[in-house]
């Protein structure tokens, strides 16, 4: 009996995932563009950056979005992009979950002045420069790639899932479980780790996609502010050039609106994903 | 109680000690400095450069040693001075602030309080009319979800450029002249409506969101569904978790309040609306410590205070607050 | 509801804030001159503090009621303040709002690079009298402002600033021994070493300041002050400003409408601060700026396109020439110490490919001298043919190979004549657009030929540092090569000496050679006549083409649209157009922009 319960657990997780259709059309468009942006870019036979046609060719066959006012090809810059979106989504989210896992976990669970220390860390963290940070560290890296910026923007985005999870640990600590573990002498680091966390682990995952969307949000910003990856392509990077050569006054549409559309597709549907798994975990959602 | 706020208020001003240092120290360790930077501008002739250079580096005193620049920060900090802007020059960074400042409240003021009470409505509605959520909250979803430069920059030149209904740019009219009458009003209004509508409907959507998924989670919790089963009528039971979904998101208001003075960059710069965001991005690129210093003093004082009656608020409302504060 | 009482509370603070913010300039104090004609309000920005001094002022009706300004008075531009306006101090050559010197603060001279010409302006002539002796004669019934006469106690009072730390003009006293006012309209310049070429330069970018209101200043006031409300001589009065506008208003007492007849069409100017090209270009296209000097992209389209959009010529390269871009390379590092390998890189970089693709026809390709189209008359041809360059990469890889530098191990890429890797940097600031496109062309360029050169973006800071620091390979920089009345600014800064840790602007790539070092100060102590300067040019271009220091690459237009739908008779190269200078940047108001006012006309 008891080796049998996971499994029905996961089909009954299952059952209701694949029934959930808010999940199943989230999950659509994220599929979509993740195999658009593994197998695009071999698509193409232009680099992003090089100069491959005639300059600001609006969609045609041979360049399936347009040329850009230098003639670049923008579907190469576009499958390009997609690809370091998804590399800072998931990098940035990452390190943005763990830190504010770690944090938060560790504050509403300890209370007291680990959590004053913490929390102090994490106000201190909210309201750093983080526009003269990035020029710093553009400066002794020589170069902003796209892996530190994803890192970069990781280390900074993590105050907010800190304090959600802070507020949730809150409320689990005083159940009877923790009690129980905390009575059999384990040490608070275990029970954090092996009792809360393992409950929390539906709500760790919506964080998680809570901040791979920031993530690739706050990307998008720091691109368009020109303080973006001073290597390599991206879609924010791809906005910021087009705004900067004055695409949408000069009709060159093609260069502005994909960029854009895709992120707030991306980005949409991990939202729309996420309360539909919240539906999925949570069964009393369910009827709604 | 009293031990737990005198606590509360030390840990404060210690973070408030370290942040300024902090953003204090952050700007000097970028390459260059702010006076380099100054005369990059002027694109001088080279012996006139080299006259300005001396002098100006003894003016803004940065020839001393760091420890020493950073206790004449601190003593000055005291007397008010905040010092003199390096890319302004030689506005004090007080009035820099002081005159960019009243912009951000007009535009960020009205968008943050009535983005929250419209989204906070939507979203309570939404969460029990099936329509509404399967029609505002995509909408909602694909507000929030676009980067709102890009947003921004669409809105402003279909409504600017193609339709020619709105500006696209200042504060109000540049053939007008400011004073006190209808006419200077309506157009500042006028050209003040994209840059807040387009902030507007991006927090709307957060707003609603979050307020639908919170309704939902206190409809369907326990007390919820035990208030039903003695019969309570809907509305009573609406009315609770309407209550108890709006605590976070009294929080998420007070530091979306708290941090009003960092501006509306990307708003400010979409729209070329005057206001302290676009200050902030000059000021970091222009390596002008002493307007790096100015604005972050502020930002920092605001996000501080807003987290402080935060911790206040949920003392008095949420009793299990009280229950951590005792601690270990 | 309680909500929506509250709501209009808050609406209703929020539009009385910004009334008030928008309102600052107003809360003045108010003081008046009374001189002899009439009376002057001079308005004084208090900051913070209400009034603090009201001295009774009965408001000039006419002047008050006039809350806009009529569209067909006023000339919207752009280009120029990229920050909210801040200093009126003429003193303080980088942050003076748009307009100071040129409008408000007037020169001795104007220069006009087009006819190489300089215009008497505040003096009425100026003449070498003696040796080392410079007469300036005043021209009579110029006033300032508030009233007061202009004469030569204001200009021996501006001069004598230039002795204080902190004034741009201190390394004026260096060569100049003492100024005296010989009678109210008469100043007579002595030196102690005559530097022509540096004089003539002097004489028409010292603005002059008013002796009466200013000799009661502080040293601190005098060149840290922000000097608000500005009094001048010039055209424009301070009308207001704010955040994002700096608005002049006509001076009606004008001198020049007497003594030389001219008068400025705009009543009012309103310079926009712009945070972006774009949103210039937008504002450009819905004709709520009449003269634009941002570098917008795509304008040859705009003015193929029948945009109304105008520019200084129909064709390419529209504009006018203002700059010259060089490639800067650290002489001090290997394998740039080495002439053949400079020379190398002036081969491999096609300068056609940045002008047509990055720039889309709006720059020229410049001349190897570097010297701009104003300049032509100094380029020697004989020296051009015979050591000039093109873009041709096979001589490049055959002069690498020639010096020496070989693909050792096979990577595609050349090492150095001992062996040794090459692996360059060339960087330009990161969000300079059209420079990231450039040297991505220039790096490619080097590539071909076997140059690993590779393209780096750090934020301006970082590229500061590093260019005048020494640290760099190689950079993109043109910001002491602009338009002048004598191409000695142009080498002054391209052979800057002696090389120190810093190179504040110029001869960044720290190229050492006294001689070419000596030939630029006796082209500067050349008197200001083409003839006897072209020997002296031909010599400094041979050691620069020799040596090749730094490889001039393009000519920076002088970025400078319009639209006649509210002003026309704008100057331009089209025949019977006025020939000024159409530009609102620092520099370019004495040269001849400011007569560009006094041919604009309102459309009817």
């Amino acid at each position: 009996m008891a080796q049998e319960r996971p499994k029905e657990v996961r089909s009954e997780f299952l059952y209701f995932a694949l029934r959930n259709r808010k999940l199943r059309v989230g999950l659509g468009i994220l599929v979509f563009f993740l195999l658009f942006a593994i197998i695009g870019p071999f698509l193409t036979e232009y680099d992003p950056n090089t100069y491959a046609g005639p300059s600001a060719q609006p969609p045609s066959s041979e360049f399936w979005f347009g040329t850009t006012t230098f003639g670049q090809d923008v579907y190469s810059q576009f499958a390009h992009g997609l690809r370091s979106t998804f590399i800072v989504g998931l990098i940035g989210g990452g390190i943005g979950t763990l830190v504010g896992v770690v944090i938060g976990l560790l504050a509403g669970y300890r209370g007291g002045m680990v959590d004053e220390i913490l929390n102090m860390l994490t106000n201190i963290v909210l309201i750093i420069p983080t526009l003269s940070v990035l020029i710093i560290i553009a400066a002794y890296l020589a170069v902003r790639g796209i892996l530190t910026e994803s890192v970069f923007i990781g280390l900074t985005a993590w105050p907010w899932a800190a304090r959600a999870i802070r507020a949730q640990t809150f409320s689990l600590r005083t159940r009877e479980f923790v009690d129980l573990a905390r009575m059999s002498g384990r040490s608070s680091l275990r029970i954090v780790f092996t009792e809360i966390a393992p409950n929390m682990m539906s709500y760790l995952f919506l964080v998680f996609i809570l901040q791979f969307g920031g993530a690739i949000l706050n990307a998008a910003t720091l691109d368009f502010i020109g303080l973006g990856p001073t290597r390599g392509m991206s879609l924010g990077l791809m906005m910021n050039n087009a705004v900067l050569w004055a695409a949408l006054q000069l009709g060159m549409w093609w260069w502005l609106i994909p960029p854009g559309a895709a992120i707030a597709a991306i980005v949409g549907a991990l939202y729309v994903m996420n309360v539909g798994l919240d539906e999925v975990f949570n069964p009393k959602l369910r009827e709604m | 109680m009293r031990r737990y706020l005198g606590r509360k208020l030390l840990i404060y001003l210690l973070t408030f000690f370290v942040a300024v240092t902090i953003d204090w120290l952050i700007p000097r360790f970028m390459p260059g400095n702010p006076v380099d930077t100054m005369l990059a501008r002027m694109a001088l002739r080279a012996d006139s450069a080299e006259v300005l250079r001396s002098y100006y580096i003894r003016a803004f005193k940065l020839d001393l040693p760091l420890w020493q620049q950073y206790l004449n920060f601190w003593a000055a900090l005291f007397r008010g001075d905040l010092g003199i802007s390096t890319w302004l020059f030689p506005q004090p960074v007080f009035q820099i602030i002081k005159r960019a400042v009243p912009y951000d409240l007009f535009l960020l003021l009205p968008a943050i309080i009535l983005s929250w009470i419209a989204g906070n409505r939507v979203g309570a509605i939404a969460a029990r009319v099936r329509w509404l959520d399967n029609t505002i909250l995509p909408l909602g979803y694909i507000l929030t979800a676009s980067p709102y430069m890009w947003l921004a920059i669409v809105l402003a030149w279909a409504l600017g450029n193609v339709a020619g209904i709105f500006p696209i740019a200042g504060a109000y009219g540049f053939g007008l002249r400011p004073h006190l009458s209808w006419l200077f009003i309506k157009d500042l209004l006028w050209h003040w409506f994209l840059p807040f509508s387009s902030l507007f409907l991006v927090m709307f959507g957060g707003w609603a969101i979050g307020m639908r998924n919170m309704i939902i989670y206190e409809l369907e919790s326990e007390y919820s569904r035990y208030l039903e089963s003695l019969g309570t009528p809907q509305r009573l039971i609406r009315k609770y978790a309407f209550r108890n979904a709006m605590l976070p998101q009294i929080t998420g208001l007070a530091l979306q309040l708290g941090g009003i003075v960092a501006g509306a960059l990307a708003t400010e710069i979409v729209f070329a609306y005057p206001g302290i965001g676009y200050m902030i991005l000059n000021a970091v690129q222009n390596q002008d410590y002493f307007l790096i210093q100015g604005c972050f003093l502020f930002i920092i004082t605001g996000v501080l205070l807003a987290n402080f009656i935060i911790d206040l608020v949920y003392i008095v409302v949420d009793p299990r607050t009280r229950l951590g504060m005792t601690g270990e | 509801m309680r909500g929506s009482k509250f709501l209009t509370v808050v609406g209703l603070l929020t539009i009385a804030a910004l009334v008030l913010a928008a309102c600052q300039p107003a809360t003045v104090e108010v003081t008046r001159i009374v001189t002899e004609e009439k009376e002057v309000e001079v308005t004084r920005i208090v900051a913070g503090t209400p009034v603090v001094e009201v001295v009774t002022a009965t408001p000039a009706p006419a002047e008050e009621a006039e809350v806009t300004y009529p569209r067909n008075e006023t000339l919207y531009t752009s280009g120029k303040q990229w920050g909210p306006p801040t200093s009126w101090n003429p003193l303080q050559p980088g942050s003076y709002a748009m307009g100071v010197i040129g409008l408000c603060n007037e020169t001795l001279f104007l220069y006009d690079p087009l006819k190489n010409e300089y215009i008497p302006w505040l003096a009425e002539s100026g003449d070498w009298v003696g040796d080392n002796v410079y007469e300036v004669k005043l021209r009579q019934g110029v006033q300032w402002s508030d009233g007061e006469p202009f004469t030569s106690a204001d200009v021996v009072y501006t001069f004598e600033l230039g002795k204080l730390d902190g004034v741009y003009y201190k390394p004026l006293w260096d060569w100049l021994d003492k100024v005296e006012a010989v009678d109210e309209y008469t100043v007579q310049f002595t030196f102690k070493e005559v530097r022509y070429q540096e004089w003539g330069n002097t004489l028409y970018s010292v603005a002059m300041v008013p002796k009466h209101l200013w000799e009661g200043r502080s040293e601190e006031d005098i060149v840290n002050g922000d000097n608000l409300p500005p009094v001048g001589t010039g055209a424009y009065l301070y009308e207001t400003h704010s955040e994002d506008r700096m608005v002049w208003k006509r001076n009606e007492g004008w001198w020049a409408k007497d003594a030389l007849g001219l008068s400025v069409g705009p009543k009012y100017i309103v310079d926009i601060v712009n945070p972006s090209n774009n949103v210039a270009l937008g504002l450009f296209l819905k004709g709520e700026m009449d003269l634009s000097n941002n570098f917008l992209p795509g304008i040859a389209t705009l003015v193929e396109g029948g945009y109304g959009v105008q520019t200084w010529y129909d064709d390419p390269p529209y504009m006018l020439s203002a700059n010259t871009a060089f490639l800067f390379m650290n002489t001090t590092k290997k394998p740039m110490d080495d002439p053949a390998f400079r020379k190398a890189m002036a081969y491999a970089v096609d300068v056609d490919e940045i002008v047509t693709k990055v720039y889309g026809n709006i720059v020229q390709k410049c001349n190897p001298t570097g010297l701009l189209p104003v300049w032509e008359q100094y380029v020697d041809q004989d020296v051009v043919d015979e050591l000039g360059f093109t873009y041709d990469p096979d001589k490049a890889r055959s002069i690498l190979a020639e010096a020496g530098y070989q693909d050792v191990d096979g990577d595609g890429f050349v090492e150095a004549p001992d062996g040794s890797k090459i692996e360059l940097k060339i960087i330009v600031p990161f969000g300079w657009t059209d420079w990231m496109e450039s040297i991505k062309v220039v790096a490619n360029g080097a590539q071909a030929v076997g140059i690993n050169l590779q393209p780096d973006f750090p934020d301006f800071g970082g590229y500061w540092d590093q260019l005048t620091g020494g640290t760099f390979d190689m950079a993109i920089n043109n910001f002491g090569s602009n338009m002048s009345d004598t191409p000695w600014t142009f080498y002054f800064w391209l052979f800057r000496n002696p090389i120190t840790d810093v190179m504040s602007n110029g001869n960044f790539g720290r190229y050492d050679n006294p001689e070419v070092f000596d030939l630029v100060v006796e082209l500067d102590k050349t008197p200001i006549d083409p003839e006897a300067m072209k020997p002296v040019i031909a010599e400094i271009q041979r050691i620069q083409l020799t040596d090749m220091p730094a490889v001039p690459l393009w000519y920076n237009g002088l970025w400078a649209q319009w639209n006649s739908t509210y002003w026309t008779n704008w100057p331009s190269a089209q025949e019977g157009a006025p020939k000024y200078l159409p530009c609102t940047w620092n520099g370019y108001w004495n040269m001849t922009a400011i007569l560009m006012l006094t041919e604009l006309e309102p459309v009817q």
